[in-house]
């Protein structure tokens, strides 16, 4: 049933190198940051907001904002990572409340499809239903989960971002992974049904 | 279809070891089965979302490049000098300036003048307290301490006030210029600073002083005591020609620790006394007159009588005439010498210092309790309105989430 890990460098888990810089993020550090963390950002941004341009507006709004705040960046209460996921977050979530509409998950399907051709059929299937899994999820609980994979943050940290305590950013993830697996199993009952 | 083995317990909420597992199995640490589940989940997870657009990352990746050439850029003009200062200095230069400008204020302000505690002169006010201490102990115009007469012209009789070339000291030591024709009185005060053991010697030195200004010591009371406070008390009355030359005089024994003075216009009072003398001439002329033209015995009983009593109404008119003009000539001048050890510290110049040094911090203590009570409650209101901001958008941003 369980499935090896995929080898892919693309989503394999990332050192944060930049959390063991101390001192202010200077220019090469945050172009590292960018190039390690950029993707992670853009994905974290369109699977919430489902709109390509707009993952990119706010992808870009996010290395702005930390770029002029990078001064006042505190390594002891976090990651640059951690720092920047929470800024796309607050960025993230003010496209949402400027758009007032449900995430596109058409245009995902469509990227989707493009990117399943070559990959083995249960792949293909289990993240189908992974997706499809995710957009049952209440927006709070599907930000919880986009955190998490795509932020590769820390519990602390996810705490943080959310600006929640440790032991409720916990709660939150349990509820949320937990409801994922329900809606994954729901949907591969329906199928074998 | 197939099972996907997600790993995880009921639904409840999540323990140490759940949460330790999670992050172990992310980490790439974790291994077994439901370490493999969860990076498969979060594999899948992540595989959803597209690439960026490759235009996209290399247009934004040339931005952040730019930037940083830009921050490099603004470092070494940085390090070429300090013509721009860090944003923090400047909060702190705009602090120090508004700090400044209140205690320009405060120090400068109108309300303080005349009782600044270091530099207030100190002849206005207390020239006016002693002018009413010495009209409330002599009301009216009866009772003139000194006078300035700015040439009267024709004197009454054989009473000629004495007051030449006082006009020309009255400016100089009033502060206020004398009109022509004017009889003005002069008072003064002056508190003087010595030692306990000094105090005998500077009453006498201010007695001799006064003789020799042709003045003379009215009063004098001297009280010295091994321990405490010695004082000396001495009334002079003085030409008020010499006021300013004495004062000054005075001035040099010991330290000043005040002075004052006064000026008060008694011109009609010396008025009205010459009137009456010239009155009671004129009517001595008439009455004599009358009595070479009398005949009988009985008219000049009578008249002898009227002349009689007329001689005493012109010498007491005379007399009057006199005192006024006593009063217009001589100013009566009170010192005071107080014989404090901390008085007359007071005096020596490192200790004068310290104790200037010691009010300016206490200025400078109250200007800062002042900007203080401004601008804290300024911060807050701030604090507050930006907390409030903050916190209004965190609410807007997680309803977000809610209402969908």
């Amino acid at each position: 049933m369980s499935r090896p890990v995929p080898s892919s460098d693309e989503h394999a888990p990332r050192a944060i190198t930049a959390a063991a810089e101390p001192g202010a993020l200077d220019a090469e550090a945050f172009a590292a940051l960018f190039r390690e963390c950029g993707a992670d950002v853009h994905g974290y941004a369109i699977s919430l907001l489902g709109d390509r341009s707009a993952a990119e507006d706010v992808t870009a709004l996010a290395f702005e904002r930390l770029y002029r705040s990078r001064t006042r960046l505190d390594h002891r209460r976090g990651t640059p990572r951690a720092w920047l996921f929470a800024i796309a977050r607050n960025a993230a979530l003010d496209e949402l409340r400027r758009r007032r509409r449900q995430p596109r998950y058409e245009l995902e399907d469509e990227l989707s499809a493009d990117r399943d051709h070559g990959e083995a059929l249960e792949d293909v299937e289990r993240r189908a239903t992974v997706r499809d899994a995710l957009a049952g999820l209440p927006l709070r609980e599907r930000e919880v989960v986009l955190l998490k994979f795509h932020g590769q943050l820390s519990n602390s940290e996810l705490a943080r971002a959310l600006q929640i305590s440790e032991s409720n950013a916990g709660t939150r993830l349990h509820r949320a992974l937990t409801r994922l697996r329900e809606h994954c199993l729901q949907i591969d009952r329906q199928e074998v049904a | 279809m197939r099972i996907i083995p997600f790993p995880g317990r009921d639904d409840v909420g999540p323990d140490e070891n759940w949460l330790s597992e999670l992050e172990t199995a992310l980490s790439g640490t974790g291994e077994g089965a439901r370490a493999d589940s969860w990076r498969e989940l979060r594999d899948d997870v992540r595989a959803l979302a597209p690439p960026m657009a490759p235009e996209f990352e290399r247009e934004l990746e040339e931005r952040i490049g730019e930037r940083g050439a830009r921050s490099a850029s603004k470092q070494s003009h940085r390090r070429l000098g300090w013509l721009r200062p860090p944003p923090r200095l400047g909060a702190a230069a705009s602090i120090a300036a508004i700090g400044v400008v209140i205690a320009a204020v405060v120090i400068a302000g109108p309300w303080r003048a005349g009782t600044g505690p270091i530099e207030a002169p100190l002849h206005q006010p207390a020239a006016s307290s002693n002018a009413g201490r010495a009209e409330s102990s002599n009301p009216g115009v009866s009772a003139p301490k000194g006078a300035v007469h700015a040439a009267k012209g024709a004197s009454a009789e054989s009473v000629a006030p004495v007051f030449s070339g006082a006009a020309s000291n009255a400016p100089a030591s009033s502060g206020v210029a004398a009109p022509p024709g004017r009889v003005q009185q002069l008072a003064a005060s002056i508190t003087l600073a010595a030692t306990p053991n000094d105090v005998q010697e500077t009453a006498d030195r201010v007695s001799r002083l006064a003789v020799s200004d042709g003045g003379f010591v009215q009063s004098s009371h001297v009280q010295v005591q091994q321990t405490g406070t010695s004082e000396a008390n001495l009334d002079l009355s003085l030409p008020s020609a010499k006021l300013s030359a004495a004062l000054a005089s005075l001035g040099q024994l010991a330290p000043v620790r005040a002075e004052s003075q006064s000026l008060q216009d008694i011109t009609n009072t010396y008025d009205a006394a010459r009137q009456r003398l010239a009155d009671a001439t004129a009517e001595r002329q008439a009455l004599l007159r009358a009595l070479a033209k009398a005949t009988t015995e009985g008219q000049i009983d009578s008249l002898h009588e009227r002349i009689s009593q007329n001689r005493g109404a012109i010498a007491q008119a005379r007399s009057s005439l006199q005192a006024v003009s006593q009063h217009a000539s001589t100013a009566e001048v009170e010192v005071t010498v107080l014989g404090d050890a901390h008085t007359a510290s007071e005096g020596l110049t490192l200790h004068r210092g310290l104790h200037d040094a010691g009010r300016v911090l206490v200025m400078a203590l109250v200007v800062l309790l002042i900007a203080a009570a401004i601008l804290l409650p300024l911060a807050l209101l701030i604090v507050a309105l930006v907390t409030a901001r903050r916190m209004w958008r965190t609410y807007q941003r997680e309803r977000v989430l809610d209402t969908r």
